[in-house]
């Protein structure tokens, strides 16, 4: 690859929200063992928006959304520079309580994985794990939440029933209320419609369009179409590197850089 | 490597057409038939040997069953007896075991008549002959005989011939010659000895009862007392602990005059039952008299109908498990050793289960996945293999000797130097047993634990749960069914294990079980009785191995039924788990 083209900053024509950015990434580098992973990312996610994180495979877009809420601690051998500011608050800095953190981060993952309890047990259990125990609290949280994920219609008879037994979609919109139980800032999504059909695909991003506003959303994924569809700014990354970061509408009609525009129109990647 | 794939599909099913269709067209297409040139490409052969293997095995599996099951489920059916007349003059009467051919010894033939000998020598040397139990230990010192065919002169099965399950002495087999009722002189009767019997062996139960329960307990009282005594010395000293142990003597000796009432009732029942007597005469017409109520059961042999032999065959099954073993063990029940295997599988389990989950949860989830790690894992592996034997050595030098050993110091000094818990016994072969299938469950648990897929564990972290809550909520349910199978292989092999457990607490007759009415009802420290040792015990190490054999072949039979018994429960929990939750993905 051409070497020179990818130290140049990153082109910044973002949408602000009045609100500012909930969460800020500076000056980031990650190396998996001797691996870096991402170069010098700057990000901000803005309050109340839906920010998409767009690239080939293996750019890095879902390590970074990992580092949100500092998943990636799992993995051994991992080397962090730089800084990621939520409110003010270095998340990597020292003393700060990873399980708080993660608390105002929830998490949708690629493949639904909903645990192996009553669709009840699975909402409550960001609450349970709290140490909420009062049954008013979680009947409240379990309704709220599932109504926020468009799946209280479906799932209110069967409360008790396995989570197991939804389908694939209803298991993602499941896992997208237990995210939403604890009444996070910040929502991350990771390819949360890789493994579902397009009918849940559908559903699952008009419901993303429904917490707009309500959470700020960060969604990895792979289909620009979705991105263009439900994202209000959208970050191009490539080989670790965000090359460009702006308003989706921009980048999928005018981009700045020609790589960006390489990718969207489907000249790689 | 593509192609030979693609000859092996029209063998396995669902894919054929496609497999068949490529084949038409090629043949079609070229006129040439590649197919038949290489051997290896075409996947039929293997799968033959692969059939063949699996059948091999099944039928040996099966067949080894079958063999158990025949001799196990057949030992308790009645058989005739019958009475041989041999050519000497000779008479015997028994019942059949087995028969078989054997070369008759050169120092035979010339005692035989011409007429037999002609027959062998027809035969090429080699003659049938019979095993018949004619019982009778005490007259004939011996309870088996061959008999040869050539020197069978004459077989009948005279009906008034019985077969008399005595309890000591083993079985006689013969003529009721006469019956004492009341000290008074009688003849046969049938209704009136089948009468007699059951009283004679109700007294039989009450002297027992008496025996065991009673004076069992005032023993036991006794002892205490006496423990007590000892305790009070050895903590305050001699002068200091003089009252305790006066009012203790004072105790003991009322326990002792209770003690004579209780003994002077039983030789009362005994006198009694001495009056009611039966005499029994051989073929040979000796008679040995016996009291009616050492009579277990008796039948005539050659007078049942089917509904006689039914009856007969449950009730030996009825005493075979509900009862305790006589005759050096080789008649009789194995109560005791069915519930020495349960309760020692069970509380196998109860150690077992616990400290391999905990090893295997540090290992997956808590330890740093290095060399030492796998040393650890390597380590574990091959404890499994180590032979069982040795876990014996183990435990009878480290459990019983050394922490039993220490016990008895702590909290049982009054019992030196008769050891407490510094022998063999039931808590030490189950920590053993439990040493041994460790390696089991910890590898099961860890397969299982690898198992649960990192998506559930993210999802919970990123829930904001702690470690200790992901694994306790969401890794350890979904681990469950697998970590079951684990405790199941180890049930099973825990419970089929002889070897160490003749070091460490097995007994060929132990005088009372682990659980029992006195304080405090579960005695750990005693020793215990184990089908597998009985199997051992009774075929190779009673006094007559033949009479012992049918035993062997019952208490197997038995041996591996409890162990399905106790698999099949466990496996209806594990996929009551399963099914709690799964209920199918997608």
């Amino acid at each position: 690859m051409n070497t020179t083209l990818d130290i140049e900053p990153t082109d910044y024509h973002i949408t602000r929200s009045p609100d500012g950015p909930v969460l800020e990434i500076k000056d980031f580098n990650l190396w998996y063992g001797q691996a870096q992973a991402l170069f010098d990312c700057n990000l901000d996610i803005q309050k109340g928006m839906v920010t998409a994180l767009i690239g080939p495979s293996g750019c890095g877009k879902s390590t970074m959304l990992r580092c949100l809420n500092r998943m990636n601690d799992l993995v051994d051998d991992l080397r962090i520079d730089g800084r990621i500011l939520a409110d003010g608050f270095d998340i990597y800095g020292p003393g700060v309580d990873v399980i708080a953190l993660r608390k105002r981060m929830g998490m949708v993952f690629q493949k639904p994985n909903p645990f192996a309890m009553s669709i009840y047990d699975n909402i409550s259990y960001p609450l349970r794990v709290d140490g909420v125990t009062r049954k008013s609290v979680l009947d409240e949280t379990v309704e709220r939440a599932l109504r926020s994920a468009a799946l209280w219609d479906e799932a209110k008879d069967r409360l008790q029933e396995s989570a197991l037994g939804l389908s694939g979609g209803q298991q993602q919109r499941l896992c997208i209320a237990r995210a939403v139980a604890s009444d996070p800032e910040v929502l991350l999504m990771d390819e949360p419609c890789s493994a579902l059909d397009p009918i849940a695909t559908a559903k699952i991003e008009s419901l993303i369009t429904d917490l707009r506003g309500q959470y700020s959303i960060v969604i990895v994924t792979h289909s620009m179409s979705q991105a263009a569809r439900v994202s209000d700014n959208t970050a191009f990354m490539y080989l670790g590197r965000i090359i460009e970061y702006g308003e989706t509408e921009t980048i999928f009609t005018r981009p700045h850089k020609s790589r960006t525009n390489d990718y969207v129109t489907g000249r790689f990647g | 490597m593509t192609t030979s794939t693609d000859h092996d599909i029209p063998a396995s099913g669902g894919a054929g057409l496609a497999g068949i269709a490529a084949r038409e067209s090629v043949r079609g297409g070229r006129r040439v038939r590649r197919f038949s040139a290489d051997i290896s490409a075409v996947g039929e052969p293997g799968l033959w040997a692969l059939g063949g293997a699996l059948a091999l095995g099944i039928i040996l599996i099966a067949g080894f069953l079958a063999f158990i099951a025949w001799n196990g489920i057949a030992t308790f059916w009645p058989k005739p007896i019958e009475q041989v007349e041999l050519r000497d003059g000779d008479v015997l009467a028994g019942v059949v075991r087995r028969g078989g051919t054997y070369r008759v010894g050169a120092d035979v033939l010339p005692r035989l008549s011409d007429e037999q000998r002609a027959e062998i020598e027809g035969d090429l040397g080699f003659a049938n002959r019979t095993l018949y139990q004619t019982a009778n230990y005490d007259l004939y010192g011996d309870d088996f005989r061959w008999v040869s065919e050539f020197e069978v002169a004459n077989v009948t099965r005279p009906a008034d011939f019985h077969y008399f399950e005595r309890q000591t002495w083993g079985v006689f087999i013969g003529r009721v010659a006469g019956l004492t009722i009341d000290g008074e002189a009688r003849a046969f009767d049938p209704a009136l000895m089948e009468r007699e019997q059951a009283a004679a062996r109700d007294r039989f139960h009450d002297i027992r009862q008496l025996e065991q329960r009673d004076i069992g307990r005032i023993n036991h009282q006794i002892e205490r007392e006496r423990l007590n005594q000892r305790r009070a010395v050895l903590r305050q000293g001699e002068e200091a602990a003089a009252p305790t142990v006066a009012a203790s003597q004072a105790r003991i000796a009322e326990l002792q005059a209770e003690f004579q009432i209780l003994q002077t009732r039983v030789n009362e029942i005994r006198e009694n039952d001495r009056r009611y007597r039966v005499q029994m005469e051989e073929v040979g017409g000796r008679t040995v008299d016996t009291e009616l109520s050492q009579i277990v059961r008796y039948f005539a042999a050659n007078q049942l109908s089917l509904l006689d032999k039914i009856g007969i065959y449950f009730s030996r099954w009825w005493e075979f498990v509900s009862a305790e073993p006589r005759e050096a063990n080789t008649q009789g029940g194995v109560l005791p050793a069915i519930f020495g295997t349960v309760a020692m599988t069970l509380l196998m389990v109860v150690f077992v289960a616990p400290f391999g989950v905990i090893t295997a949860l540090y290992l997956r989830e808590y330890a740093k996945q290095g060399r030492l790690t796998s040393i650890v894992r390597i380590s574990v592996n091959n404890l499994a293999g180590v032979p069982s034997i040795v876990y014996g050595v183990f435990g009878l030098g480290f459990f019983a000797y050394t922490m039993g050993g220490t016990i008895d110091q702590l909290f049982y000094p009054e019992n030196l130097p008769n050891p407490t818990f510094g022998k063999g016994g039931i808590l030490w072969a189950s920590l053993t047993l439990a040493l041994l299938t460790v390696p089991v469950v910890i590898v099961a648990s860890e397969e299982a634990l690898a198992a649960v897929p990192r998506s559930m564990r993210e999802g919970s972290l990123a829930c904001g749960a702690s470690k200790w809550q992901t694994i306790r909520y969401v890794v350890l349910p979904k681990a469950l069914p697998g970590i079951m199978t684990g405790m199941i292989l180890a049930m099973a092999r825990g419970a089929g294990e002889v070897a160490p457990l003749m070091l460490v607490g097995v007994v060929k007759l132990a005088p009372a079980l682990p659980i029992d009415t006195f304080f405090p009802f579960i005695h750990l420290d005693r020793s215990f009785m184990h089908l597998g040792f009985h199997i051992f015990d009774v075929g190779f190490q009673s006094r007559n191995s033949e009479a012992g054999k049918p035993m062997v072949f019952v208490t197997t039979l038995l041996l591996l039924a409890l162990i399905v018994a106790m698999n099949a429960t466990a496996i209806i929990i594990r996929n009551r788990l399963k099914r709690r939750y799964a209920t199918g993905q997608f």
